[in-house]
């Protein structure tokens, strides 16, 4: 296996430990945009430098419009990107081939109501991935998929059921029995609880829980629900407008957010505590329009502790033991004004 | 927090019901519910989809679906008796009195007209008057809402506007005529967080400024925790506790409220910990029912919980549950759960 060279500079050291799996290296992704008369570039990912290491639950957590998603879906193989390189398996995604591709990596995606094949058993969905790739004779791959919705969770009395008869649950049970069936080694969770009841969302992120133990998976877990990244993440990394803007240990990055948008991020997670009131609003402004990101630091407009430097120059990557970090304020070659907001 | 709240309710409920005659059978959407709301106060319903907490905004409403049918001992808004009232009179009031804000604030504008349009239509409809007065008012509101430049706003089509601005265009509509009831139906579960702080604040800041009554639906928890005076938690189309939110989540004593507590990824909880997980799912209230509900996903029950009625046990201070647990067995932690599929 050729690998891709890719020259990283100091390694951050935080948490796991396993070599990398996904690579990205400077990754952007652009969608052109008729807007009006005129077409123009929507940078929905930009310079993203990121390992997914063996063995690691990798949280993305970002509102809409960060480009989590798109990340993910780089991250998967089904998108190129427009700049930079992904790595998967120490080769790109083209070279890996569609087949090779899915067997190293599967999704489970937001939407378990459109996720699914409607005309479709069960059965036949999660088994399609084993006829697919021509695993095992009949009886095996029946005996396969029997025990694999088994130990999702499901009745195997709804291993002839389709979709529409069963519940929000049920159906992301059903969609992680389809992407375990092969053994990938890697499973790229795009919000899959956003869409359920809180109760089934416990569930289900308690199977993750197990299932990543049991099967030895890596996870790349993108998400808008920070408590529900805290219960599972090994690293955090935050995106705000195509950016990621800080990365590290999850433990770190939740007690101890270091840019300004992770802590208002934080700021604004309503724990159930009606001691607490609620939070002051913390940020100002609008997100900004993604096909006219500002100038500088993309976040500077929002930014409780801006400077003006932060509306002129674009804040460096900094690797440092804890992870990543972009913010003029953790640069020690910028001399920032007092921090008043602090 | 002891209820600061003087006077008669704007808003009082008993007995209300709703049921509605599907292919299965009959539906109870909603039994025997008593609610009431004070100017100034914040009621949650708080529960899981289908357990008729949406139903029961609409019914507060006489909303309804065509084919559901509203029963009640009492319905009054500021003293008055909705029972009898038809359509005409409800719809004089909807808008006027009553202000409601749902969800999804994209389809809750109509995109073929301007906001400055949707806006003073309301205005216009229910106190007549000249557009220039409803054009002041609506921008007012819409500065009063958080938003920069009213007037050129108003000129705009909803899709021109983000999901926050958005939903704080839907807040102003409703604050139009100056309403004593608010109803929002899962105002911030469409939007970000950092968005949905943003708007809750607003809700806790109006309401203080207009005096409003305020029921708010919502799933979450941390929701309530954080802007409710009052919370009535549902399941299976009833009300199973109810009493302040202090109370309620210093000590929640119903087996379904401690459960969907216990589901919530806490900060700060050890990752090696498992999440709480309410085995099953909400099951359809279709059909005559005797006993509890949600005896079939609670890890509590007993034979007696499938028979007659389970009334609700006061514990004082206005917090009751409904569940034949006596309070210091429903306060003793259950065993662990274990883990149930079929969900």
């Amino acid at each position: 296996m050729s690998a891709v060279v890719i020259d990283r500079g100091p390694a951050p050291a935080a948490a796991a430990t396993g070599e990398p799996l996904i690579q990205l290296e400077g990754v952007g992704k652009s969608f052109a945009v008729q807007r009006g008369s005129d077409a123009r570039m929507l940078r929905a990912v930009d310079g993203v430098s990121l390992d997914l290491r063996r063995g690691e639950v990798l949280a993305i957590v970002g509102e809409s419009g960060s480009g989590k998603t798109t990340l993910g879906r780089m991250m998967l193989g089904l998108m190129a990107p427009s700049a930079g390189q992904v790595a998967i398996g120490g080769r790109p995604p083209a070279a890996l081939g569609k087949r090779a591709l899915a067997r190293l990596v599967q999704p489970i995606f937001q939407d378990p109501y459109s996720s699914l094949n409607a005309r479709k058993t069960v059965g036949d969905i999660v088994g399609l991935p084993l006829r697919i790739h021509g695993l095992g004779s009949h009886a095996e791959r029946r005996k396969k998929v029997a025990a694999m919705i088994e130990r999702v969770g499901l009745p195997t009395a709804l291993i002839h059921a389709f979709p529409s008869q069963l519940s929000g649950g049920q159906r992301q049970r059903v969609a992680i029995a389809r992407a375990l069936i092969t053994q990938p080694e890697i499973v790229v969770c795009d919000e899959p609880t956003s869409a359920l009841d809180v109760s089934v969302q416990a569930q289900i992120l308690n199977l993750l829980k197990d299932l990543r133990d049991e099967f030895d998976l890596t996870y790349l877990f993108i998400s808008h629900n920070l408590g529900v990244v805290e219960f599972l993440a090994d690293r955090i990394g935050v995106m705000y407008l195509g950016r990621l803007v800080e990365l590290g240990a999850a433990a770190e990055v939740l007690a101890r957010p270091r840019h300004p948008y992770t802590r208002a991020l934080l700021g604004s997670v309503l724990t159930p505590d009606p001691a607490l009131g609620l939070p002051e609003a913390p940020l100002r402004g609008q997100f900004p329009d993604p096909l006219d990101p500002p100038p500088g630091c993309a976040f500077h407009p929002r930014c409780p502790v801006a400077f003006d430097r932060c509306a002129e120059i674009a804040p460096r990557t900094l690797h440092d033991a804890a992870g990543l970090i972009e913010c003029h304020r953790h640069d020690a070659a910028v001399a920032a004004p007092p921090d008043a907001a602090r | 927090m002891s209820a600061p709240w003087q006077g008669p309710p704007v808003l009082e409920a008993e007995g209300l019901s709703v049921t509605l005659d599907v292919p299965a059978g009959r539906l109870h959407a909603v039994s025997d519910i008593d609610l009431a709301v004070h100017a100034g106060e914040t009621l949650c319903l708080v529960g899981e989809s289908g357990c008729g907490k949406s139903m029961t905004a609409l019914a507060l409403m006489k909303l309804l679906p065509r084919r559901g049918k509203l029963a009640a001992r009492r319905l009054t808004l500021e003293g008055r008796d909705l029972l009898p009232l038809g359509e005409r009179a409800m719809n004089a009031l909807r808008g006027e009195r009553i202000g409601l804000i749902s969800q999804d604030p994209m389809t809750a504008l109509n995109p073929v007209y301007t906001i400055g349009n949707q806006l003073e239509e309301i205005h216009r409809r229910h106190r007549g008057g000249s557009r220039a007065a409803a054009r002041e008012r609506a921008e007012y509101l819409l500065s009063r809402v958080g938003i920069a430049s009213p007037g050129m706003r108003l000129g705009q089509y909803p899709h021109q506007l983000s999901g926050g601005l958005r939903q704080r265009m839907l807040i102003a509509a409703a604050l139009m005529c100056g309403p004593a009831l608010l109803i929002a139906d899962e105002p911030t579960t469409a939007l970000d967080v950092t968005v949905q702080a943003e708007i809750l604040r607003l809700f806790a800041d109006l309401q203080r400024e207009f005096r409003l009554a305020l029921v708010l639906i919502t799933h979450d928890l941390g929701v309530v925790a954080r802007i409710g005076h009052q919370v009535a938690v549902m399941y299976g189309g009833r009300v199973v506790e109810t009493g302040t939110v202090a109370e309620v989540f210093r000590a929640p004593h119903h087996p379904y409220t401690r459960g969907l507590m216990d589901c919530i990824p806490a900060p700060g909880a050890r990752r090696e910990a498992r999440l709480g997980a309410i085995p099953g799912i909400v099951e359809p209230a279709i059909g005559e029912r005797a006993g509890c509900g949600f005896r079939n996903r609670c890890v509590r029950a007993q034979p007696d919980c499938g028979v007659g009625d389970i009334h609700f046990r006061p514990l004082g201070t206005g917090h009751a549950y409904r569940c034949l647990l006596p309070p210091d067995a429903a306060l003793a932690r259950p065993r662990p759960v274990a883990e149930v599929p079929a969900s």
